[in-house]
């Protein structure tokens, strides 16, 4: 027995046909803002930029290198915590009598000293700072600025939410590729020239459907339904608590009712056939608990 | 227990993420009781923002409905103590961190769970991860309060520090709140106290130093850690919530967790009845099991296993052909998969037939899931030697672990599974599940005020506990369930039942039965029950057992289909099993 589509009410909550929509747009961590407010900025514009702390730590065992007991470590280092290090580079020496038997620890990349535990004789190296930066997502006007992190973009545009969805921020043209919400995406509905585009499919996407999406570059699918089971044997693991948004797929998918065989919303599919060939900007994280995030789909106006 | 401190009607609050719920609680000539219940929705969230106006709006319409204002301008009226447990925020999320994952951490994960937490990660110095990943994982995972237990009062101190100081570089940050300072409770080695709130200073963590959880490997002390949550929970955590600083203000006792609130009236429960008990509550999006075994209370919470947005995770956990096994019906695995998602996605507020079996069969295996993580929580204290003598390969004096169902004389279900389904497939439910070996009373909570209990026990330890038995829990019958394996169709067991009005019955019950026998809701019988060779009713094999029993809305229930319990194949038989339990009348599978 398939359960109905959602209720009028929760289908006004989710589609918005036109709203100002505002993106917080911010790096994880403080770096430069290239924007300011009253800036017009495209979806690709680089709002901010700068450096994330890298999450690769190097755990390195002095004592094991200058052969002594971890709690002498500490008397041979030649760094100290917080100092930057290169690749190679000696951070503690073992002197002997006429330097016949020096024993060395190196360090194994350029980075800086994070922490030096002296009870067990190991130095913790983190590597260089990875460049991060975010881009506007959608087209609109700077708002605010956030200082040292990002900027709030705003436009006027049809918001719309999806149920579930994976894959995070994309950007395409929008293509509608059944004549009507009932209908399936199968695998021949996605061509060649569907690469960088964001398609649209009606009730179902088969696995093919999702795999010839991922082989042909297509940037986004939205759809009505698909087969749990489908987009498990697709992501190659089992899906557990929902909250998505980081799957490298090459593509978004946006299921917009649910998952089997669901007509799409007619409402949501009118409307996304009268937008075709415009931009969207699509985002398919979803958090089903506290945040309750769902995956958006923004047709600016 | 203690005499009633005070005569002032309660007005109590329970708040979780979508709903807030009141109730009255007076006393009467005939002691206390529930006045009456109201519930609305929490308004925590956007657009309300506000956690007031749900309370408000709840006292109120409670205030309506029993005729009598609760609720003045600003906030509960006059005369009236105002008591409120939360679990708003998706409840109290916490790290704990010890030297190793079997004394010290595993005191600081009791502790924590105790306190009605949501753990997100153990670290301890043993646990076969680097360094980096822990600090990385510190520093990735944002809890409310973080624990740092570690060395017997006198003990490891270097290792400590070093911990210590892996804390330090996480630099790790609140979940909420970003300018405010993550609550660092210390309950280690009492000696260096000094030394680790110098190393977790100051402007970077609000560190309080409490007693050790594991002053000694063979002394487990977790009550002043425990505390230390509870006001670190009133003070730093859920005043960062909408609208709490408000209702901090108005409140006579500090707002505590929901799970604690509950693990702390069942605690009251199973000490005022002398019982071992077993209770597992089966949430949307957790799983909690609580148990008393010998006085001693342990919780446990399986995060993302629930019946709603844990769903999935149950599916995931399990296996989906664990799930399936459970189904009376034959369904397509595509079509319970389907079912699972949408019920994740969705939250339907009801259900298809459908989805109800789906659903229940996942109850099965949340409960499942759940217990057999309980074990790893409800165990003595390892690190302690233990000398063990001829006599005690027979016993189980050092099982790893206190859960013994045959040793458990009452099992609760607690959650919508259990209410909003009938008592015949709720108490099947926990049979199924938990699978209950010799006399052993089923009970749910029937109205969902365990928390209000739990926050009422301060007020009135009695008026507690004797509305928790009579209104709270509805008892669906005692289980008679051996254990072993038999043919089926062979006897299993003979029962010879003497009434309070001295009639007596006997009954054959073949082994593969489900079946209840006639007791009315409350009646006491005498029960002679002799086992059949090769099955344990708690005596040992194939020793009669003489018992009193009460009965339940079901009466007496018969449940024959041996321990362990196989789950057939065929279905029939399964949905066979769901019909063999009828209301307070013999039936016969």
């Amino acid at each position: 027995m398939q359960r109905s589509c959602l209720k009028m009410s929760q289908l006004e909550l989710r589609f918005q046909e036109d709203t100002s929509v505002k993106k917080v747009r911010r790096i994880p961590a403080q770096g430069q803002v290239l924007v300011k407010v009253g800036d017009i900025v495209s979806s690709e514009t680089i709002v901010a930029k700068g450096t994330v702390l890298n999450p690769e730590i190097h755990d390195v065992k002095v004592y094991a290198e200058l052969e002594v007991y971890p709690e002498e470590a500490e008397k041979y280092m030649l760094k100290d915590e917080g100092d930057d290090v290169k690749k190679d580079e000696v951070i503690a020496i073992l002197r002997s009598f006429f330097g016949r038997s020096t024993r060395v620890c190196r360090s194994p990349v350029d980075g800086s000293i994070e922490t030096f535990l002296r009870s067990s004789g190991r130095v913790l190296i983190r590597g260089k700072p990875i460049p991060v930066e975010v881009r506007a997502h959608i087209p609109g006007r700077v708002v605010d600025v956030i200082p040292n992190e990002g900027a709030v973009v705003e436009c006027r545009a049809a918001l719309l939410q999806g149920i579930f969805g994976i894959g995070g921020e994309t950007v395409g043209e929008l293509i509608v590729t059944v004549d009507n919400p009932d209908e399936a995406l199968a695998t021949e509905l996605i061509k060649d020239d569907h690469k960088g585009k964001i398609i649209v499919g009606g009730s179902f996407a088969t696995v093919d459907a999702l795999r010839k999406a991922a082989t042909t570059g297509v940037n986004g699918i939205i759809v009505g339904g698909v087969d749990q089971r489908d987009l498990v044997d697709f992501l190659g693991y089992e899906i557990g608590t929902g909250i998505t948004g980081k799957e490298k797929t090459g593509f978004t998918l946006i299921v917009t009712e649910g998952f089997g065989v669901h007509p799409m919303e007619e409402r949501i599919f009118n409307f996304l056939k009268s937008h075709e060939r415009k931009q969207a900007s699509i985002d398919g994280s979803t958090q089903i608990r506290t945040r309750m995030l769902r995956p958006e789909i923004i047709l600016p106006s | 227990m203690g005499a009633d401190l005070r005569n002032e009607p309660c007005l109590v609050l329970d708040i979780d993420d979508s709903l807030t719920k009141a109730v009255l609680i007076d006393k009467t000539e005939q002691g206390y009781a529930i006045k009456g219940t109201s519930q609305t929705s929490t308004t925590v969230d956007p657009p309300n923002l506000d956690v007031t106006i749900g309370a408000e709006k709840a006292a109120k319409d409670l205030g309506h409905s029993v005729g009598k204002a609760l609720w003045a301008a600003d906030g509960p009226s006059k005369g009236l103590r105002f008591l409120c447990s939360s679990s708003t925020g998706g409840s109290l999320y916490m790290m704990v961190a010890g030297i190793t994952s079997m004394i010290s951490a595993e005191s600081a994960q009791r502790a924590a769970l105790g306190a009605g937490a949501l753990l997100i990660d153990v670290f301890s110095k043993d646990y076969p991860r680097p360094d980096y990943e822990m600090v990385e994982r510190m520093r990735s995972m944002k809890p409310d309060i973080f624990l740092l237990a570690g060395g017997t009062d006198g003990g490891a101190v270097q290792q400590v520090l070093d911990m210590a100081r892996l804390i330090k570089t996480a630099d790790v940050r609140p979940r909420f709140g970003s300018k405010y300072k993550l609550p660092m409770i210390y309950a280690g080695n009492i000696e260096i106290r000094n030394q680790v709130s110098e190393t977790l200073s100051e402007e970077r963590y609000a560190t309080k130093a409490v007693d050790n959880v594991r002053p000694a490997v063979e002394r487990e002390n977790l009550g002043p850690a425990k505390e230390a949550i509870y006001d670190s929970f009133m003070e730093h955590v859920i005043v960062h919530s909408p609208g709490y600083s408000k209702l901090v203000s108005w409140v006579d006792e500090p707002i505590i967790p929901t799970q604690a609130a509950i693990g702390k009236i069942l605690y009251a429960y199973a000490l005022e009845r002398q019982v071992n008990l077993l209770a597992v509550d089966v949430g949307g999006a957790t799983t909690d099991v609580y148990s008393i075994y010998h006085s001693v209370f342990n919780r446990s919470l399986n995060a993302d296993i629930g019946l709603t947005y844990g769903i999935s995770n149950i599916a995931k956990m399990a296996g989906i052909e664990k799930v399936m096994r459970w189904i009376p019906k034959e369904m397509s695995e595509r079509e319970v998969r389907n079912i699972i998602g949408n019920m994740m996605v969705q939250q339907p507020p009801s259900l298809t037939s459908d989805e109800i079996l789906v659903q229940q069969a996942a109850a099965r295996e949340a409960m499942r899931l759940a217990v057999e993580n309980h074990k790893e929580i409800a165990s003595r204290l390892k690190g302690v030697s233990v000398r063990r003598d001829i006599g005690d390969i027979f016993s189980q004096a050092f099982e790893s672990t206190y859960l013994d169902m045959m040793k458990t004389q009452v099992v609760l279900g607690r959650g919508r599974v259990f209410t909003q389904n009938q008592t015949t497939e709720a108490t099947i439910l926990l049979l199924d599940a938990l699978q209950p070996q010799g006399v052993t009373e089923i009970m749910i909570d029937r109205l969902g005020v365990m928390p209000h209990l739990g926050m009422l026990l301060k007020e009135s330890p009695q008026g507690a506990v004797q509305l928790l038995s009579r209104e709270c829990l509805l008892k669906l019958g005692t289980c008679l369930a051996p254990k072993g394996r038999g043919n089926r169709s062979g006897v299993a067991m003979w029962i010879r039942m003497t009434k309070a009005d001295g009639t007596t019955t006997e009954d054959e019950v073949s082994f593969g039965e489900l079946r209840t026998l006639a007791l009315g809701n409350g009646d006491k019988a005498r029960l002679e029950v002799t086992p059949r060779r090769g099955l344990d009713i708690g005596r040992g094999n194939g020793r009669r057992l003489e018992v009193d029993v009460v009965g339940g809305e079901l009466g007496l229930i018969v449940d024959a289909r041996g321990r362990p319990l196989e789950v057939p194949a065929e279905k029939h038989l399964l949905a066979k099993w769901g019909k063999s339990l009828t209301p307070n009348q013999q039936s016969f599978a």
